[in-house]
């Protein structure tokens, strides 16, 4: 049987356990407002498109993992800027910066010789790969982007939710929402380690999709949502230790598990008391 | 005596896409008047009622409200859209989306707010299951939430039925007398005019007409208006 004094006396278990907690209450958080402004798929375009960055990290020889945070920022901050001077819609912009960061990756990879394990890595999650100054960036910097969540917290929502009111109410709406994207930019791949590029935008979606099922309000919404993402991070990790599975694969797999068991209690509910619950 | 002026709009334009939406218009309004834009549909109104608050900014010409520009007085103005649009799924209660508005107002504030508008059963509901009227409500309790010296409505008893309309415009006359507000309503019904506005502009991307709707709404006014022959009759639930 798993020993989970065990598996925390493991250093790499510690810090995936670690990166999962913190990672485990900002995406979902976010994930909150981009379901409510159907932005779902801006995090698996940033996440993909942030193979470039990857990319060059490995080409030129430094921290991938860093030049894919940057990377990542500058396409996030792309599609804001296509989305505010363009026509097109929201899903074509990320689409296209989507796939061309995707394929500018494949592109400089193509010429590195050998198997790249860290590629790998970046596409699945993995666990052993999360080192100590990972760690330091991911503390470091879902720190600011929850800091930054909870004082703007008011303006966020109502801006994601009324943008004209809140300019009304003197929320500097285009500014906020400017932010908004950068730090979302920086939340999903500073996920992509754990979780990888593949997987990492579940995170945003599926707690906060679960969380719904189930919520009343705002508030509700909210904690749920993160006390789900927490959840799977905590399980998944568990799994993919025991089973040996990459990391990533067992988060979302448990994170979609707790959303069919959420459904299926529903229908049970439903079921038992005779009525709709909506 | 003469009336302080409210809102001055001067020879506001504005395109969209190369598109000219307004059209050089100037007019004022005067502080504690209720005054009606009314036209056609795709005649510019809501453009226009979002100009005078700030919402969008006008290529040309300018507008003040009590002397400053909008985004100056921004806590002056109240405003209840044309559509709001939302996902009727998503969990939020009408007690948060008050305070998510005005998180400066006290809990007895906002229970104040729904019982004068006599919503105060639906704090705790989901704002997506309130029926048309009660969110109709909620949404006007909200604008006049922080006190506004002037409330905007853009056609708000689009998708509402009869007997909701006529409780509404009941409402804004009544907000508009008891509260002494300014109130500036963008409808493309030509039947509330007469008996709820003191004055009325009319506009066709350009200004039609404007002052008293006796004297404003001419037939040939209403002609240039609308294309056709129509006559405005007065709304039974306001006489």
């Amino acid at each position: 049987m798993l020993d989970l004094v065990e598996l925390f006396a493991l250093p790499f278990m510690r810090r995936a356990f670690l990166a999962g907690a913190l990672l485990g209450v900002v995406l979902p958080y976010l994930g909150v407002f981009t379901t409510l402004r159907r932005m779902s798929f801006f995090g698996d375009g940033i996440a993909h498109a942030s193979l470039a960055g990857v990319a060059i990290g490995i080409a030129a020889g430094l921290q991938p993992f860093g030049t894919a945070i940057v990377v990542g920022v500058l396409f996030g901050i792309g599609i804001f800027v296509l989305e505010k001077k363009t026509r097109l819609s929201s899903d074509a912009i990320i689409g296209t910066i989507f796939t061309s960061g995707l394929a500018l990756g494949v592109v400089i990879l193509s010429f590195e010789r050998g198997y790249q394990p860290e590629l790998i890595s970046f596409l699945f999650g993995n666990i052993l790969t999360i080192g100590s100054s990972d760690i330091a960036i991911i503390g470091a910097l879902t720190l600011v982007i929850l800091g930054f969540l909870i004082a703007n917290h008011r303006a966020i929502a109502l801006t994601v939710f009324d943008a004209e009111t809140a300019w009304l109410s003197g929320v500097r709406t285009s500014l906020l929402e400017f932010i908004f994207y950068v730090i979302l930019s920086l939340a999903v791949v500073l996920g992509v380690k754990l979780l990888g590029i593949i997987l990492v935008s579940a995170l945003l979606i599926i707690p906060p999709t679960t969380a719904k099922l189930f919520s009343r309000s705002l508030r509700a919404f909210i904690v749920t949502s993160i006390v789900l993402g927490e959840l799977a991070i905590f399980l998944g990790l568990v799994f993919s230790f025991i089973f040996d599975l990459p990391s990533g694969a067992a988060i979302i797999l448990t994170s979609a598990l707790i959303f069919t068991a959420a459904l299926l209690l529903i229908y049970l509910k439903r079921l038992f008391r005779g009525g709709v619950h909506r | 005596m003469e009336k302080n002026i409210a809102i001055e709009a001067d020879n506001l334009s504005f395109a969209y896409n190369g598109e000219t939406v307004i059209n050089n218009i100037s007019f004022q309004v005067p502080e504690g008047s209720l005054t009606t834009i009314i036209g056609p549909n795709g005649s510019g109104k809501t453009t226009l009622l979002k100009l005078l608050i700030g919402i969008i900014k006008s290529q040309t010409g300018s507008v003040r409200i009590f002397g400053k520009k909008p985004r100056e007085v921004r806590a002056a103005i109240g405003y209840v859209p044309q559509r709001f649009q939302f996902d009727k799924t998503f969990p939020i209660t009408v007690r948060e989306f008050f305070r998510l508005t005005c998180n400066t107002c006290s809990a007895d504030r906002v229970d104040e707010q729904l019982h004068n508008f006599g919503i105060q059963r639906v704090l705790n509901a989901m704002l997506g299951e309130l029926s048309g009227g009660q969110f109709q409500r909620v949404l006007v309790a909200r604008a006049v939430l922080h006190d506004p010296k002037i409330l905007f409505f853009d056609e708000p008893v689009s998708g509402i039925d009869v007997e909701g309309e006529q409780n509404f415009y009941k409402l804004v006359s009544h907000l508009h007398k008891a509260r002494k507000l300014t109130v500036v309503l963008v409808s493309h019904e030509l039947h509330i005019v007469p008996a709820l506005a003191d004055q009325v502009i009319c506009i066709n991307r350009s200004l039609i007409c404007s002052g008293p709707p006796a004297a404003a709404l001419t037939p040939e006014v209403i002609k240039k208006l609308y294309g056709e022959d129509i006559t405005a009759y007065q709304h039974s639930c306001l006489t």
